[in-house]
């Protein structure tokens, strides 16, 4: 380990210790960058997860954020230079679908937390609770150029509870991993998954008419305790003093953060038919739908999506572990994002441990797929199903996904074009600090990884 | 999208030729004109040109070769033909769907075969083929037994008469369970074959002859055997049929290499995560493996070795390997796992040959898995580099046959692409 990096682990101690004094609410973000470093990136191709590319250009990093993006830009000698002259340029890749942390490595049934599937609505419930910061999996999508991503409860559920977006950088604590002021986002599920769990078991729903009920139920309750709350708070100081409010209620609060709009629904949802319903649901009890996940379907009412403002966060190829995913078309990432004159949002996810580590290269295969079936796309536009779009999606986009003057420098540079099988990520900035390097083998270990194949090396150390 | 048309229309007019030609039966001869070719036997590509006559490559050659249909391969990659040893095409159409699964028993625990359940008519047939998979190896689920059930190859084509090879391997897995110890995995391992070692050839002539000779053993009557156990028993060790272990912990993999010593077995290990730790041992006992190389998960407590270089690792050590998914449906995605291990250190025509040579040749299939001339004309001409996950084949030929590229999802596409004016379920 460089001197350096053992400084800026002393150095981001301190910072967390530090905020652990600090005045916080309970569950807040904690996170405390690395040490930044003045970084100049010179001479890249780059993407901007905008949809924009640029040639020969040169990318400075100041104080963790991106402080100018041209060519032949003008910097001081206590900028470290990273030559990147016939390398590609990218934000970090944000993944929206991940289930790293609650169903972590290796799969065990002592660590297999993501679904709590005792209920078909457990809205209560937050995947932050259930994770585990020492998976050894957030380092290899590092090394895949991943910065961020969205934890989600899994899909036994109707509503399965609060998903979380993190930082890519392994800590002690859950909340000093977590995104600071990402908005929490609520997971939902429908077809095969919920039916399945609950009507094994004789109870409801049964039926996808049984999904569509129990959401529907829920949203009432919900709208009857937000009246409850809105009543209390219009009473007068004399009258909140002799009365009590209503008692704290965990799964409303869920339910009626995502009336207000402040927690952002991310919907698993396979079929065409569903997603329709669905989107007829949210209009019902007026919220709004960020993404539709998995979508295998999502083809079929590109318009739709496109005209609701919801993205669909898919894969490119997966099909046919179950029937609603038996209609799988490679060209549906592009259909998602060319629908309605180039106005739709396309998400490239992984929901895999494996896939989170090369969506670069998913992203590849849906370009390709959407290239054949006839769409002109460019590849600084695909580009964005990987960043800009993912970060929209989990509400951090004003911070990072793209490569823009004033945002976190949250930056991966590339050894070829991403969308090459070949490429690889060199070197991965979070917040203008290296987290990962490649040639200098820097690439963080989870305390699993430790000692634990021979007591003097880590896991994959040969 | 102008482009895409006329390159419709020139698939159908070749087509129509085809059949004009098949059906000219005293010529039929094809030439694929300067192609780059891997034809996994050199590591290397050259170009040339390849003439296939009937089901067969007559001829690979750089000067000038005649034939009655010219393709010209100009800048175009040609390989073999890709083989999926790992797969369950034919048996399973619907993960989920118990219905649609062929690929567990209730009864058999060693001699159960998948081959009379294959489906030609399975959906991921045109979708892997139109991807550049020819051939497969369609293998059961584990069965209760530590060895036990039987995959067989089966070659692409969708005819219902189907072209494959009957019981080509048995499957069997050693490691950690949620019941039981491998040590005794290993002891009833070790127990079946020293009792299927003490038959003879003439022991097997019938049934009730092994009723009686199992009649005696306990591991047998244990176990329940039926004679068509038995016999799948003796086949893998007397005909050199392959026994596939999944096992991946490297104490289980040098376990598993005294096993392949001492009852003299065909053995291949298929998962091995761990196999870099005793890679010269598995070089040294001749053991092919088949790896996922894009998987460095540890996913269980077997796995804790798993790396992203493991198939250059391999490759360095002398070990065959060929690679396999860890999805189902898409197996074709050994591609995306090759281009994986290429930029990771393994060499490109290494690469290739995982995917097309070695396994015909652990499989045992002389005439596959090359192009050279004599060969089986399985072969794909490729849009761009194969490993590059964006390719895809513009040309795939089994048996000497020009296939149809066409699958559901091309359908599918088609209709939510085109003719949009026309009420969705009157479109093509």
């Amino acid at each position: 380990m460089t001197n350096l990096v053992k400084f800026s682990i002393t150095l981001s101690l301190v910072f967390l210790i530090d905020s652990v004094h600090a005045d916080r609410e309970a569950f807040e973000s904690t996170y405390a960058p690395l040490a930044p470093e003045k970084i100049i990136i010179q001479n890249a191709s780059v993407y901007d997860g905008d949809g924009g590319e640029l040639l020969e250009t040169d990318i400075l990093v100041d104080n963790g954020k991106i402080i100018a993006i041209g060519k032949d830009l003008p910097f001081s000698n206590e900028f470290r230079v990273i030559d990147a002259t016939g390398k590609w340029v990218t934000p970090g890749i944000i993944d929206i679908h991940s289930h790293m942390g609650v169903y972590p490595a290796p799969g065990v049934r002592t660590s297999s937390d993501g679904n709590e599937a005792t209920s078909p609505v457990t809205a209560d419930v937050w995947a932050e609770h259930s994770i585990w910061v020492q998976d050894p999996q957030y380092a290899l999508a590092l090394a895949g150029g991943v910065t961020a991503f969205h934890i989600l409860p899994g899909s036994a559920n109707l509503i399965g509870g609060r998903g979380v977006t993190v930082k890519n950088l392994q800590r002690v604590t859950i909340n000093s991993m977590k995104f600071p002021d990402a908005p929490h986002s609520l997971k939902m599920a429908c077809g095969e998954n919920p039916k399945r769990v609950y009507g094994n078991r004789g109870q409801a729903p049964s039926t996808r008419m049984g999904n569509a009920a129990g959401y529907r139920k829920s949203w009432i309750q919900a709208e009857g305790y937000l009246r409850k709350l809105n009543e209390y708070e219009e009473k007068s100081d004399e009258a909140k003093e002799l009365e009590y409010a209503p008692t704290r209620d965990l799964e409303m609060e869920t339910l009626v953060g995502v009336l207000k709009g402040e927690i952002l629904v991310h919907n698993h949802c396979y079929r065409a038919d569903e997603m329709a319903t669905m989107i007829d649901i949210a209009k019902e009890f007026n919220y709004k739908i960020t993404a539709f996940h998995h979508g295998v379907e999502a083809y079929k009412i590109a318009d739709l999506l496109a005209d609701n403002g919801i993205c669909g966060a898919l894969w490119a190829d997966w099909w046919g572990f179950k029937h609603e995913a038996y209609d799988m078309v490679q060209a549906n990432i592009a259909i998602v994002d060319q629908a309605r004159n180039g106005t739709g949002c396309a998400i490239v996810h992984s929901d895999d441990a494996i896939g989170i580590q090369h969506l670069n290269q998913e992203a590849s295969k849906a370009l390709s797929a959407g290239r054949r079936a006839g769409f002109e796309i460019s590849e600084a536009r695909a580009m964005k199903w990987i960043t800009s779009n993912p970060a929209k999606a989990a509400g951090i986009y004003d911070q990072t996904g793209s490569l823009k003057v004033g945002k976190n420098a949250d930056v991966v540079v590339w050894s070829k074009n991403p969308f090459s099988v070949y490429a690889l990520a060199e070197k991965v900035l979070i917040d203008g600090a290296i987290a990962y390097d490649r040639e200098k083998n820097l690439l963080p270990a989870s305390d699993f990884d430790i000692g634990i194949m021979s007591p003097n090396k880590n896991r994959i150390e040969e | 999208m102008i482009n895409m048309n006329l390159k419709f229309v020139y698939l159908i007019l070749f087509g129509l030729l085809l059949i004009f030609v098949a059906s000219n039966t005293s010529a039929k001869t094809i030439v694929i004109k300067n192609a780059t070719i891997y034809d996994g036997v050199s590591d290397s590509s050259y170009k040339g040109n390849i003439q296939i006559e009937n089901d067969k490559i007559k001829r690979i050659s750089s000067s000038n070769l005649q034939g009655d249909f010219i393709i010209d391969a100009q800048e175009k990659i040609v390989t073999p033909g890709l083989i999926a040893t790992d797969t369950e095409i034919g048996i399973v159409e619907i993960g989920a769907l118990s219905v649609t699964r062929d690929d567990s028993a209730d009864m058999y625990k060693i001699g159960f075969s998948i081959y009379d359940a294959f489906n030609p008519n399975s959906t991921l047939i045109p979708w892997n083929r139109s991807n550049g998979v020819t051939t497969a190896l369609t293998t059961p689920q584990n069965t209760s037994s530590p060895i036990g059930g039987m995959g067989s190859l089966f070659v692409l084509d969708g005819k219902l008469n189907v072209t494959g090879v009957r019981d080509a391997a048995m499957i069997g897995q050693v490691g950690g369970s949620s019941s039981g110890s491998r040590s005794e995995q290993y002891a009833i391992i070790e127990d079946l074959l020293i009792m299927a070692s003490s038959l003879s050839k003439s022991d097997l002539s019938s049934d009730s002859k092994i009723y009686e000779l199992i009649g005696e053993s306990a591991i047998s009557s244990a176990m329940e055997l039926h004679p068509r156990d038995i016999k799948a028993l003796f086949k893998v060790l007397n005909d050199n049929v392959p026994l596939i272990m999944k096992s991946h912990r490297a104490s289980d993999l040098l376990k598993l290499i005294e096993i392949k010593e001492r009852f003299n077995l065909n053995m291949i290990i298929m998962g091995a995560q761990e196999a870099h730790l005793v890679k010269s041992e598995l070089a040294e006992a001749g053991i092919p493996l088949i790896i996922n190389p894009i998987n460095n998960i540890p996913d269980s407590f077997d796995e804790l070795a798993s790396n992203i270089q493991m198939a250059s690792r391999l490759e360095e050590a002398g070990v065959p390997v060929m690679f396999n998914v860890s999805r189902s449906h898409n197996y074709h995605l050994i591609r995306q796992g090759a281009g994986v291990a290429v930029a990771n250190g393994m060499s490109y025509g290494g690469a290739i040959k995982s995917l097309t040579s070695v396994p015909a040749k652990t499989f045992g299939m002389s005439d596959r898995g090359t192009l050279e001339a004599g060969k089986i004309a399985d072969l794909v001409i490729w849009d761009e580099d194969p490993l590059e996950p964006s390719a895809m084949p513009e040309y795939v030929f089994i048996n000497g046959e020009n296939m149809d590229l066409t699958s559901r999802a091309t359908r599918l596409t088609d209709r939510y692409t085109k003719d949009l004016d026309e009420p969705v379920t009157y479109r093509d």
